[in-house]
């Protein structure tokens, strides 16, 4: 069987990020492969050093040339093969779901490994959207995964316990964190790595154009109004702040 | 991280990723221990050179059929970076092992001894040291003293040798000797051969989160096949320090950027006359001294590396830049303990760690003034240094 394993391009967690023309400007960031994707390709990994038949393991990206930094993490920390749709269009979770099962099926996995949510994006509909496409079973938000043959067991955490499931491949799996602890490239491996296949793919292909556009992006500011209060007398203090939580700040009746 | 000059960018996209997994494995799995080691003048080291030998730190440049992973040296120096920034203690373990053990059997070793010696060792099952410094004085290794004598099919060694880094834990150590014709030569001893001793050198004030020994040779018998075949005068353990030398350019710049990263989030929320210090003049020109000293120190190392790829690097250009990047990184250090003023004198913070650490950097692999000498002699034809 294969396995294919969906990589995304996101700024770093300690990245800080500027707005510029109502768009996130990545120019200067430290971009990575986003944190829910890298589960995705160590989990992949790692039901094939467990034992399961795994063929092959590929990793998908679409978006600019600089994606291919993400496809080749993937590749040092062990996939066989990248596909790069290149593009320059930003795509919504359900035009990227029409090129991640084209190419699923393109490719005969029978497995499908996605984020649960996206650090960009975070509509966590990616997963269900290929599902759908595909026709097949999604299991989302695991924790665990096993393959037995053709059988993919696993768990999910709820908030105050655990699901447990199996289902018989192919089928689309969402990650969360917990899944794993993904492991880091070790330097044999990403030099071994650019040996790898890692194959262009245009975007024509694929019909595949978004129809949710972002107009506009902001930062949340927390900025203070460092009002102080004068506190010699605490009686007219008490009353000026509960007249500041009412009426300025309105968060009391 | 920082890198004002976007120095990082100019490397190929392996040896990026290189430095990023570097960085995030250094994070997580060494920087949450690096201040109790350092406190308790101690290393794990069999334990971090395994560690080391699974994520391939451990003469990453050698051939992939010596159990390396065949990279540039430019990776191998941000490699460097990565582990200095943590600790030089860290990087040291890793220079001896990668610059001083490895490199030289791979030079120097017949090809029967690279395939006993090198997996080992790149894997971190073995622990190598390296023995040229000799307890009257390191700047002057053609005086040695340690003697290589033939008797049969064995070589008998006797002397001794000084602040030899991982030597009371290590499986074997390349020790420099004269023969009886008074020319070096370098020999692969077994630290169980008969006759060697390493006894740990204490009370360290630097570099504790690194083991220090010396080692004795009393009549050490050693089979003579353990002789490195290729060896052969004073320039071949210099050639060892030359590329140990490059990866401490790169190392002190990590070091760097660690202390100027805790002076600058130090100055930034320490508040003096109702403000932070990070707003006073005198705490800004310190802080931009060292961001100016990081940003060239890195590029002159970046630059060693692209001349070293391509077999074009000098060893005065080594000495220059190590001179240079050390000397910085010590000031830097110095610097960055003044902003934290009190604090800055505990480990609490990394800051006076990195400084006492630097005060050895400055000194082993050539001090800072025989690279003086060194650049002098190769600038003006002359030599000051003997």
């Amino acid at each position: 069987m294969k396995i294919l394993t969906l990589v995304r391009q996101v700024p770093d967690a300690e990245a800080r990020v500027k707005i510029s023309g109502g768009q996130v400007d990545l120019e200067g960031a430290t971009l990575v492969m986003d944190g829910m994707d890298e589960y995705g390709v160590e989990e992949a990994l790692r039901l094939r050093e467990g034992g399961a038949a795994v063929e092959e393991i590929v990793a998908l990206a679409t978006g600019p040339k600089r994606v291919e930094d993400a496809l080749r993490t993937a590749l040092a920390m062990g996939v066989d093969r990248a596909i790069h749709v290149e593009t320059d269009q930003a795509l919504d979770p359900i035009a990227l779901s029409r090129v991640v099962a084209q190419v699923a099926q393109a490719e005969g996995v029978s497995l499908i490994l996605v984020g649960g949510q996206e650090a960009d994006w975070d509509s966590q509909a990616l997963g269900a959207a290929t599902a759908e496409r595909l026709g097949w079973p999604q299991l989302t938000w695991t924790n665990e995964l096993a393959l037995e043959g053709d059988t993919l067991t696993g768990r999910h955490d709820v908030d105050d316990g655990n699901e447990s499931f199996r289902v018989p491949l192919p089928a689309v799996v969402t990650t969360q964190q917990g899944l794993n602890e993904p492991r880091y490239p070790t330097l044999p491996n990403i030099m071994k790595a650019k040996k790898k296949e890692l194959r262009k793919d245009t975007l024509d292909a694929y019909g595949a154009a978004p129809t949710v556009r972002v107009v506009g992006s902001d930062i949340q500011t927390r900025a203070r109004l460092n009002k102080m209060i004068d506190g010699k007398d605490p009686q007219a203090a008490a009353a000026e702040l509960l007249d500041l939580l009412r009426n300025e700040a309105k968060v009391i009746a | 991280m920082i890198d004002e000059f976007a120095v990082f960018d100019l490397l190929s996209p392996d040896e990026k990723l290189i430095r990023e997994s570097v960085r995030a494995f250094a994070e997580a799995e060494l920087l949450p221990h690096v201040a109790e080691w350092w406190d308790a003048g101690t290393l794990p080291v069999r334990d971090v050179m395994r560690r080391f030998g699974a994520m391939g730190l451990l003469g990453p440049t050698t051939p992939e059929a010596y159990g390396g992973a065949g990279t540039s040296y430019s990776a191998y120096g941000a490699m460097m970076y990565e582990l200095e920034r943590v600790d030089s203690g860290l990087r040291s373990a890793a220079s001896v092992q990668g610059s001083l053990v490895m490199f030289p059997i791979h030079e120097y070793g017949s090809e029967e001894q690279k395939r006993r010696y090198l997996p080992g060792l790149a894997s971190g099952e073995l622990v190598g040291c390296f023995g040229l410094t000799e307890p009257d004085g390191g700047s002057d290794p053609g005086a040695m003293r340690t003697r290589a004598r033939r008797d049969g099919s064995e070589y008998v060694l006797s002397g001794s040798k000084m602040w030899i880094t991982n030597s009371p834990a290590a499986d074997l150590a390349v020790v420099w000797a004269k023969n009886e014709e008074g020319v070096i030569r370098g020999f692969i001893v077994p630290t169980d051969a008969p006759g060697f001793r390493a006894p740990e050198i204490g009370r360290k004030m630097s570099l504790r989160a690194s083991v220090t020994g010396e080692i004795v040779l009393e009549d050490c018998r050693i089979p003579a096949g353990n002789l490195l075949p290729g060896s052969g005068g004073l320039k071949s353990p210099l050639s060892c320090l030359t590329s140990a030398r490059f990866g401490i350019a790169w190392g002190a710049m990590g070091a760097l950027e660690a202390v100027l990263r805790a002076a600058l989030d130090y100055a930034g929320s320490r508040t003096t006359f109702g403000k932070p210090i990070a707003g006073r003049q005198l705490v800004q020109d310190k802080l931009v001294r060292m961001a100016t000293d990081h940003s060239a120190g890195l590029l002159l190392a970046w630059r060693l590396g692209t001349l070293k790829d391509a077999g074009r690097m000098n060893y005065a250009q080594v000495s220059l830049a190590k001179r240079n990047n050390v000397r910085v990184a010590l000031t830097g250090a110095r610097l960055a303990r003044e902003v934290l003023g009190g604090n800055g004198i505990t480990t609490e913070y990394p800051v006076i760690r990195h400084m006492l650490n630097l005060e050895t950097v400055d000194t082993y692999e050539g001090t800072h003034d025989i690279h003086t000498l060194i650049v002098g002699r190769h600038l003006t034809g002359v030599g000051a240094l003997e």
